[in-house]
């Protein structure tokens, strides 16, 4: 079941779009506020509540030893997973995750993987028999757009809180784990020739390309997904980018104060 | 006491007679049936904070076309159930083949709600002067509960708004709304409304919006 | 680390139990409603160290159009737990268990819905557990009854869901983690605020006289959610009517 917007309110979106407005009075590349709590979910090892304008997203870590995948025996493992849950939309529906929530788990996975936040090769107990196995899972509570970004958020904000429950285990005591990089996901679509940034859910649906852009503290680029069955042109392609690593410093500012 | 907050299940009255709309009689005792505002009058009526339009005989309403059957277009009217025009219900005698030439696929209509029966099959009428294809203007969508505040007692506010605007205004009983008039005049019709929808549960609303249309028509000139 | 089984714990010490609650106590209840944007309906609810979320949508169109009813809305219960929700990461999606519990949660509320209403529709409740700490089922309850009526659907009554227990040879009410596990016996039950039980289930081993006792205690836990339900419903309207800023205000700025 898509998010069939009406079509009166797609006419009322089209008709400020002329006149340079967004609906709920935003710059065309200005982010709603966002706010984060650490540790909300006592039982996880680590976890986050991100709230982006009404959107909110649950991102819970759990740590448990396991067995390394064959081909990188001294490596841990991170595997992500995301929930769209019924709860956070009219459009979502019950069942395994389809081709929107499996997209939206690994952009996230990309984000913390390609930036090497987390050492995977610190994550080796003994090479080719126990390494720690990472589970973000990524709990959508409320679908008002964006949440993609709000995932990416969620997932390295609980990253950092997250502590290894080594006691558990009898492997020594538990520490914090080392996470040494903030990828900060920014998202655009396109709309009549107009870039909006960090699109609500009625924008979301009325635009048919989304171009996601993952950056590093250093400002990198370490991931990119276009999603959508529109077409970008190369000067929005750079100036998705340009915006995207201003935001994102933006972004990462204000997280590290909270 | 004439207004109280009230929860599902909670007793209104031990006399039936007064039971009204979102109530409920047991064992000769009035209940309410949902959670919102009880008012007290000769009956008691509980006014839902929140909940689906569901469309009543006599609504005035604006729809969107969805889609289209041999003799029946199917309209969206921002409700649990679909609107169906017949095609005799159309002012001009028309074709079957002809129906998509004068409505189709994401046209706008003012209508009218006909009939509703008992498995909530909703019939449209377009029979009727004021109502028709909406060709001009704009039409905004607000939740339905608050339209009664956009028409005030007696019709107050929304008089109040036409002459103040200098705009049309066709208020649909299903949160959508027509406004046509100036540029400018729409957009500040706009604006008011969506004060209103957010403002609809308070105390002095009708003032507050004389004053700000005041200050706003002030400004331009 | 203590370990702890049936044979070595002592529930209780100097008459109170391992959380210092006595056995006829129900744990801090919090409960906000309307927390969520997209629905039309939620609440969410802290039992304890349980935390869970519900969500109502609808009434609305029935999708496949084929489980549709002609006279009525059908109502459908979907109880899910995160993954991160307990202490041993759980597979995503539901199990046996949580089909379960959807069922008889879903016949704790319908009873009161007026179902009649809206003919050839849906009304979808949503629960997440996000925390889990014994009780996740009546939680849930709780928090869909409050989701229910901030949606507007029209209801009877509330439902208001605690359980009952033994451990240690006593009838507890509202077991915590350690008890229901090592316990002697777990009751979960909804009812109405008159008396009416909607939900009741029962395992462990209870004579007739200790069921009847934990019967009475559950009954007492029930109404004393009911008052923070219904507390916590009446204070979010009055909070509404306040928040609004006038135009006015907005020019003083």
């Amino acid at each position: 079941m898509t998010d069939v917007i009406s079509e009166i309110r797609k006419d009322y979106l089209y008709n400020l779009l002329l006149k340079g407005e967004r609906a709920d009075g935003r710059a065309f590349d200005q982010y709603r506020e966002f706010s984060v709590q650490k540790n909300i979910i006592i039982k996880a090892e680590g976890s986050a509540l991100v709230k982006l304008g009404s959107s909110q997203v649950l991102v819970g870590v759990k740590m448990q030893p396991g067995e390394p995948f064959p081909d990188a025996p001294n490596r841990g493992v991170i595997i992500t997973n995301a929930e769209l849950v019924p709860l956070a939309s009219p459009t979502f529906e019950p069942g395994p995750p389809n081709e929107v929530g499996i997209e939206l788990a690994r952009v996230v996975d990309r984000g913390v993987r390609e930036s090497k936040a987390v050492d995977l090769e610190a994550l080796c107990i003994t090479p080719g028999k126990q390494v720690w196995i990472i589970f973000i899972d990524v709990h959508i509570l409320d679908d008002c757009g964006n949440i993609l970004d709000a995932s990416s958020i969620g997932a390295i904000a609980a990253l950092l809180a997250t502590k290894v429950p080594a006691s558990k285990f009898g492997l020594g005591d538990d520490y914090q784990l080392p996470v040494k990089d903030i990828p900060i996901a920014i998202t655009a679509i396109e709309f009549g020739d107009v870039l909006m940034f960090d699109p609500d859910s009625d924008e979301e649906s009325i635009a048919n390309t989304k171009l996601t852009v993952i950056t590093t503290a250093d400002g990198s680029i370490c991931g990119m997904q276009k999603s959508g069955t529109g077409v970008l042109k190369q000067e929005q392609i750079y100036r998705i980018i340009d915006i995207a690593c201003e935001k994102a410093r933006e972004i990462r500012e204000k997280f590290l104060e909270e | 006491m004439d207004r109280k907050v009230v929860i599902p299940g909670d007793l209104l009255s031990e006399d039936a007679k007064r039971s009204g709309e979102g109530t409920f009689i047991k064992d000769g005792k009035v209940y309410s049936l949902l959670y919102g505002l009880a008012n007290y009058r000769d009956c008691i009526n509980v006014i839902p904070l929140a909940g689906k339009y569901v469309p009543h005989s006599g609504d005035n309403i604006i729809g969107v076309v969805k889609d289209m059957t041999f003799s029946n277009w199917i309209i969206d009217i921002n409700s649990p159930y679909d609107g169906l025009l017949h095609i005799s219900e159309f002012p001009k005698r028309i074709e079957a083949d002809e129906m998509s030439r004068y409505l189709c696929m994401g046209s706008s209509i003012m209508t009218k709600v006909k009939d509703v029966n008992s498995t909530m099959k909703v019939e449209l009428t377009l029979n009727e002067k004021k109502l028709g294809l909406i060709k001009t203007g704009r039409v905004i969508e607000i939740s339905h509960t608050r339209v009664p505040r956009l028409i005030g007692k007696g019709g107050s506010m929304i008089s109040m708004l036409k002459k103040e605007l200098n705009c049309n205004i066709f208020v649909g009983q299903n949160g959508r709304i027509w406004i046509n008039g100036g540029a400018e005049d729409m957009d500040l019709a706009l604006k008011t409304i969506l004060i209103i929808e957010k403002e609809a549960h308070t105390n002095g609303l009708t003032d507050r919006i004389v004053d700000f249309l005041k200050r706003e028509k002030g400004a331009r000139s | 680390m203590i370990v702890m089984d049936e044979s070595n714990i002592s529930f209780f010490k100097d008459g109170l139990r391992l959380d210092g609650r006595r056995a006829d106590e129900v744990r801090p209840i919090k409960i906000e409603v309307g927390v969520l944007a997209r629905a039309d309906g939620s609440c969410y609810v802290e039992m304890g160290g349980n935390k869970v979320i519900a969500a109502v949508y609808g009434p609305r169109e029935v999708h496949p159009r084929h489980l549709q009813e002609a006279t009525r809305a059908i109502v459908r219960y979907r109880y899910n737990m995160a993954s991160f929700s307990v202490e041993e990461r759980k597979r995503p999606g539901p199990d046996r268990r949580s089909y379960e519990l959807s069922k008889v949660s879903r016949e704790a509320l319908e009873p009161v819905i007026l179902t009649s209403y809206f003919p050839r529709s849906v009304i979808d409740v949503f629960v997440e557990v996000l925390q889990a700490d014994a009780g996740t089922r009546t939680a849930g309850i709780n928090a869909a009854s409050v989701a229910l009526a901030d949606a507007g659907i029209p209801m009877k009554s509330m439902i208001s869901s605690c359980a009952a227990g033994k451990v240690g040879d006593t009838i507890v009410l509202d077991p915590m983690k350690e008890e229901d596990n090592f316990g002697q016996a777990d009751m979960p039950i909804a009812m109405m605020p008159n008396g009416e039980i909607t939900l009741l289930q029962m395992d462990g081993r209870l004579s007739p006289d200790e069921f009847r006792q934990a019967m009475e205690m559950a009954i007492r836990g029930c109404k004393e959610i009911y008052e923070v339900q219904r507390k916590s419903l009446i204070e979010r309207y009055n909070q509404i009517e306040m928040e609004p800023i006038s135009p006015q205000e907005v020019e003083s700025q």
